[in-house]
């Protein structure tokens, strides 16, 4: 069960090394992922291109397409990650994860519907494809997330339900949105089907700047937050009634915790389309490596989020070549069997 | 035991004879709406003496079989969802989230996209394969179902996200089938023939039938496993059974109507507000008022946006997410 993240300060001195450790490995993950490629670039040239001095060939491939690239995965494999720490923190429930409480069916309902109604220019009844607001995706995505987020807190609250019956809510809200989405898709999406399958296949596939841009000042605050909720979050762990007898503000933390979880899920999946599992597993991983050190879940969970995110869009790009395999169903292939051995486990 | 007393076999015939004819007037009533709606005297002609005129097309090649086809996937949905709660004793279980809907679906789009020259006739056989490998893999994870629901529901959708994924990034593949494999796997019943009623309607049968020739077996079981065990029955032999019982209608019905969610949970739920007598009696219900709801969606997603169709699985959606979460807030369930 996660997740006691710092109940037990004890700094020992391995912390410090599995930090300097996980941080290495972050970078070599990193260098690979822009190293590594359907094109082939040798070493030297990358280092010219970060130097500037690169041909413009090397440099439009590392700076207009890999580095975007690998920045929007990390920053988004880093919400993932966090926002299944925190839901599996107020949850209470092991196996909370944004796909699975309805977060990403709200992403996907809003940019269907968004999708949808921006494809003809001017009046409804002329032919002339509108120019697809791409930049809008993620903004749209997010907010989808948020009221899907929003109406898990309704039912929560308005219904007492407990922790676990709220992952149920979330399931049958994502189930219904998900619904919605696919038939809103059938039905009226067909021009814009290539589009939307492929948000929906949770892929990097050419994000720009702009999707790191995007999700950047979400992580500044989300991670700046953190720090500031960890009392509360250590509380939350616990049912209602111990949570308020140590003085919490059971339901006002309760809320915070779900907005800075789902603010950081949807912006992700916003920016990168549904990718699943990763916001599960990674606490688990995090929590394994580090044993009862929980001082070190939160930031190997980052650390970690970053890592997996970012091979699994190499692996995803290397074993595809061309055809690159999408994100999220790498994502799904790796995190199903890790997923099994959690439940099996779970009493 | 009473099952066994005539006032309630009275009042369970009684009872699913009301929901019968409360669906045949859906179907007739689905006769007269549409994209051209139908006067009343206009569709009985039609409907008794068939012209071959526009009227007759509309009812005896469009309207008929495709409600026909709602009514008996609903059955069949309703009959799968039933066995599945009695086997896993989870009042959340259904043909969804048990993975078994998903676990059809995904090699159905597997062989549409990369198989084109297998014919359609073997899609329910894939079907079946898939879902009762998917119903299995759940079961597994949940502890032979017997897990808590919780277990259950978190094992059903980590499969069926995960072959989610995989059936989105085949669309994907698929380039210009796309749409129409889109427009299937939203689930409906739009253009379905008489061909595809025919097609279905055995594997629709054939659960539904079985789960009454073992009412018997349903109804121990429902008591409890060890129960059950305890009269002679033998678990290793019967459980199994009954899972291919209420995977064969799904693996039936995928093939032409596509996923269609929720109707297995929330029919037998109904039926029970209902009180039938008996499991068998239940079964029966069951199946009547699943069919009833997917004749009712149905009837509701062709005439709300005419001349649009909804995707029948939106109006499902819509009536079974509620139900769901009655269920989950009732303070009865232990999760």
């Amino acid at each position: 069960m996660v997740m006691n993240t710092s109940l037990n300060i004890g700094r020992n001195p391995g912390s410090t090394w599995l930090l300097a450790i996980s941080a290495v490995f972050a970078l070599l993950s990193l260098v690979l992922a822009l190293f590594l490629g359907v094109v082939d670039i040798p070493a030297s040239d990358i280092g010219a291109v970060l130097t500037g001095h690169g041909s413009p060939e090397a440099q439009s491939i590392i700076m207009d397409i890999r580095l975007p690239r690998i920045l929007t995965g990390v920053l988004a494999g880093i919400h993932l990650a966090v926002a299944g720490l925190l839901l599996q923190t107020i949850t209470r429930n092991p196996l909370a994860d944004p796909s699975i409480m309805g977060v990403s069916q709200g992403a996907t309902l809003s940019v269907t519907v968004f999708l949808v109604f921006t494809v003809y220019s001017g009046d409804p009844g002329s032919n002339t494809l509108a120019a697809l607001p791409v930049e809008w995706l993620p903004a749209v995505g997010m907010l989808g997330g948020l009221v899907a987020g929003g109406i898990i807190y309704l039912l929560a609250f308005r219904l007492d339900l407990g922790p676990l019956r709220i992952t149920l809510c979330g399931i049958a809200i994502g189930a219904v949105l998900h619904a919605l989405a696919i038939g809103l898709m059938a039905g009226w999406g067909s021009s814009r089907i290539e589009i939307l399958l492929e948000w929906l296949s949770g892929s990097l596939y050419a994000r720009s700047w702009e999707h790191a841009e995007f999700l950047f000042p979400f992580t500044v605050v989300g991670l700046a937050v953190l720090p500031l909720v960890r009392r509360p979050l250590d509380l939350l762990r616990f049912e209602a009634p111990v949570a308020r007898s140590f003085g919490l503000a059971y339901r006002r933390q309760f809320s915070i915790v779900l907005l800075l979880s789902c603010s950081l899920a949807a912006s992700a999946v916003g920016a990168v389309g549904p990718v699943v599992f990763v916001g599960l597993v990674i606490p688990h991983l995090a929590c394994f490596i580090a044993g009862k050190r929980f001082t070190l879940v939160l930031p190997l969970t980052i650390a970690l989020g970053a890592i997996v995110v970012t091979l699994g869009d190499l692996i995803g790009r290397l074993i595809g070549q061309a055809d690159e395999i999408p994100l999220g169903v790498v994502a799904a292939l790796c995190g199903v069997p890790v997923l099994i051995a959690l439940l099996r486990k779970m009493p | 035991m009473a099952a066994r007393q005539p006032t309630n076999i009275v009042r369970s015939s009684t009872l699913t004879l009301i929901v019968l004819m409360v669906a045949a007037m859906v179907i007739v009533g689905g006769l007269l709406v549409g994209a051209k709606p139908l006067p009343p005297e206009a569709a009985f002609k039609a409907l008794f003496f068939p012209d071959g005129k526009i009227d007759s097309i509309l009812v005896w090649t469009l309207r008929l079989p495709r409600s026909l086809a709602a009514f008996i996937a609903g059955a069949g949905l309703g009959v799968s969802g039933y066995l599945l709660q009695v086997l896993t004793r989870n009042p959340l279980a259904g043909p969804d989230l048990t993975g078994v809907t998903s676990g059809a679906v995904a090699p159905i789009v597997y062989c549409f996209v990369f198989f084109p020259s297998l014919s359609s006739v073997f899609y329910p056989l894939v079907g079946l394969a898939g879902g009762l490998a998917a119903a299995f893999v759940t079961f597994w994870i949940s502890r032979g179902g017997r897990g808590r629901p919780l277990h259950l529901a978190l094992g059903g959708i980590s499969v069926s996200l995960f072959l989610g994924a995989l059936t989105t990034y085949i669309l994907l593949l698929s380039g210009s089938q796309a749409p129409s494999l889109l427009f299937w796997l939203t689930g409906g019943f739009q253009g379905r023939s008489w061909t595809q009623l025919a097609y279905m309607t055995p594997w629709v049968l054939v659960g539904a039938v079985g789960a009454l020739a073992v009412q018997r077996v349903v109804g121990l079981l429902m008591l409890s496993e060890e129960a059950a065990a305890g009269m002679g029955l033998r678990l290793e032999i019967w459980k199994p059974l009954l899972l291919l019982l209420a995977v064969l209608p799904v693996a039936g019905v995928a093939p032409i109507a596509g996923p269609v969610a929720f109707v297995g949970l929330a029919a037998p739920h109904i039926t029970r507000l209902l009180k039938p007598s008996g499991p068998g009696w239940t079964i029966v219900t069951t199946a009547a008022l699943g069919g009833l709801i997917l004749v009712a969606a149905d009837v509701v997603a062709r005439s709300v946006a005419v001349p649009k169709e909804l995707p029948v699985s939106v109006i499902t959606a819509l009536i079974g997410g509620p139900v769901f979460i009655y269920l989950v807030q009732r303070r009865s369930i232990s999760l």
